[in-house]
């Protein structure tokens, strides 16, 4: 049964416009911090070092230090998936075709969260090939970045990438069945993962290991100072464990009126 | 099939079965009431109009009946299934609820497909339904793209998607211009063709007059009434509509029908006159023209006696008029 929301949810994502708004606007954000990380870097200094990028993770530097606006992007497209269906009046719809609520909340957050991924997956291919060229072209030894320890670094990071973008779609589609809005669930995201959350680990340092956007994006990075990687996992996981519970009891449980 | 023949079809099934039943179905937002203890049975194979003015909790009660809304209290089944548990009907189910909403940047053929998925309904039986419902040759366009007519439509194709046994239609005729409401008076009762239950919501009677066998009745979320469209005019006292031969004598007839004790209202333009006469026949009113040297050319029941039913039951004067505020006469 979920199969079947799951495959309509994919009917509606695969729309030209948001297909390809996301695919080439995600691999364009990645690939931008590439060529200015690349370009800044110096022998001494810059964003990063040019030592740095010749190391066996120099492939992913990039990729990873995107990996807070790619998160900010997901998270968005996923909420206003979810709020959408109610701005449209396209719920009622869907409800009378898979009245079961949980199967079609649950195909359709599979849907978005395999969307998302696959978007971040072609943003990572199409960010790598230009740090390989920007790399050619700033004269970046690369021969450490094919080796097997760079490889495994190169997986790992785009593991935890793809781990923070499930986190951050959930909390988004989340964010997007409380408050039924697109626009409000987009604008109330991004409000909260880039500025609230910057402003209270500035006032109270000691709170950035206990904030969910900080949480996943220690995740993606691999572990940050202040918030590890296994901490963030732990957090992150209960984080987006109380979003879906708290989705799925609203869903169930609300009068569709839209 | 004509509406002749689909109404005798109705007349014929046994009114044993029921589409839809509930008892006591009752919903209330905070301390405001929508439906209140509505009893519903609802012959199946019947295209049954569900009527009540502006704000009476039709869709409300539609949005009960599918699974939409949780209700306050009451029970009810719908093809056997229990409106607690949508999923055991919904499969049988068709439904167009208020205004069409599919995805903008969708074709029309590509939304039916979505729901089709979700449905785990055959992708086969997207483009009949379109064919039936008029849209095969825009399908591919773009929903935002369509006119209203055609969204409706694309409602519709939607509803039958499921092949259903009974479909529910909340004012389906909402905004379209008179040809498509025309287009959708014949879409419904090829419905009813198919032996199809069909409850079609509307706050325009003349319209359910039009394609319906059965009549609900509410207002203010209360069951006014409900039967058989035959069955409501006979508890009306019929109203007649008289056309002297010359049409000099309109205003003598007027005066002899009013000093009888009947309630007129002339009609100069069509040179007829309606006459709501409580005790009398037909007869007596040939026999009173007659007396007053008066030649009738024209002696009907108004055909405007399921209107005025639903006027005197629901104590509106017009359908369109707010639950809770009270007119008076008619005329």
């Amino acid at each position: 049964m979920m199969w079947g929301a799951f495959t309509s949810e994919w009917t509606k994502l695969r729309r030209p416009t948001l297909f390809f708004s996301t695919f080439l606007g995600l691999a364009f954000a990645a690939s931008l911090f590439v060529i200015l990380m690349f370009s800044q870097a110096t022998a001494t200094g810059g964003l990063v070092t040019l030592h740095q990028l010749a190391r066996p993770n120099g492939l992913v530097i990039g990729v990873a230090r995107a990996s807070m606006l790619l998160g900010v992007v997901a998270f968005g497209i996923a909420a206003s998936q979810v709020a959408s269906e109610y701005s449209l009046g396209t719920l009622r719809q869907l409800l009378v075709r898979q009245p079961r609520r949980a199967v079609l909340l649950a195909g359709k957050m599979l849907g978005t969260i395999t969307f998302l991924v696959l978007a971040l997956c072609f943003a990572a291919v199409v960010a790598l090939i230009v740090a390989v060229v920007a790399a050619q072209s700033r004269h970046v030894p690369t021969s450490a970045w094919f080796t097997g320890t760079g490889l495994g670094d190169l997986f790992r990071e785009l593991g935890d990438l793809a781990l923070a973008t499930i986190g951050y779609s959930i909390l988004g589609m989340a964010l997007g069945q409380f408050v039924r809005s697109a626009v409000f669930a987009v604008i109330v995201g991004f409000a909260w993962l880039v500025a609230v959350e910057n402003i209270v680990t500035r006032i109270v340092p000691s709170t950035e290991q206990w904030l969910p956007g900080a949480s996943i994006t220690a995740v993606a990075s691999g572990g940050v100072e202040g918030v590890g990687y296994a901490h963030g996992m732990i957090l992150g996981a209960v984080y987006v464990v109380v979003a879906v519970a708290a989705a799925m009891t609203v869903f169930l449980r609300r009068d569709v009126t839209a | 099939m004509t509406l002749q023949q689909a109404m005798d079809r109705a007349d014929e099934r046994p009114r044993g079965q029921l589409a839809i039943s509930t008892a006591g179905l009752t919903k209330r937002f905070g301390d405001r009431t929508v439906v209140d203890s509505l009893a519903l049975a609802i012959p199946s194979g019947s295209v049954c109009g569900f009527v009540g003015p502006n704000g009476a909790g039709k869709t409300t009660t539609i949005r009960m009946l599918l699974g939409l809304v949780r209700p306050t209290s009451g029970s009810g089944t719908i093809l056997g299934g229990s409106i607690t548990q949508p999923a055991t009907y919904l499969n049988k189910v068709g439904a167009l609820i208020e205004a069409p909403a599919f995805y903008p940047q969708l074709s029309g053929r590509e939304n039916l497909k979505a729901l089709a998925r979700l449905g785990r309904l055959p992708l086969s039986a997207v483009d009949p339904v379109l064919e039936r419902s008029g849209l095969l040759a825009r399908a591919g366009d773009k929903y935002h793209s369509y006119s209203l007519g055609m969204k409706q439509r694309l409602g519709i194709a939607a509803a039958m998607l499921a092949d259903p046994r009974l479909l529910i239609l909340d004012e389906p005729t909402n905004g379209l211009d008179p040809g498509g409401i025309v287009e959708m008076r014949g879409l419904i009762r090829s419905f009813a063709g198919d032996g199809i239950t069909v409850l079609v919501s509307s706050h325009l009677i003349s319209e359910i007059e039009q394609i319906c066998d059965y009549v609900v009745m509410i207002r203010a979320g209360r069951l006014v009434h409900q039967g058989s469209v035959g069955e409501l005019r006979g508890t009306q006292q019929p109203d007649f509509i008289l056309a002297p031969e010359r049409d000099a004598d309109l205003p003598l007839l007027t005066g002899l029908l009013q000093e009888a004790g009947c309630m007129v209202t002339q009609r100069p333009a069509e040179a007829t006159v309606l006459v709501e006469a409580p005790g009398f026949g037909a007869a007596d009113l040939n026999r009173l023209a007659a007396r007053g040297g008066i030649t009738l050319r024209q002696l009907a029941e108004s055909t405007r006696s399921l209107e005025r039913a639903f006027f005197a039951l629901t104590g509106t004067a017009s359908a369109d008029v707010p639950a809770g505020q009270e007119m008076g006469a008619i005329r």
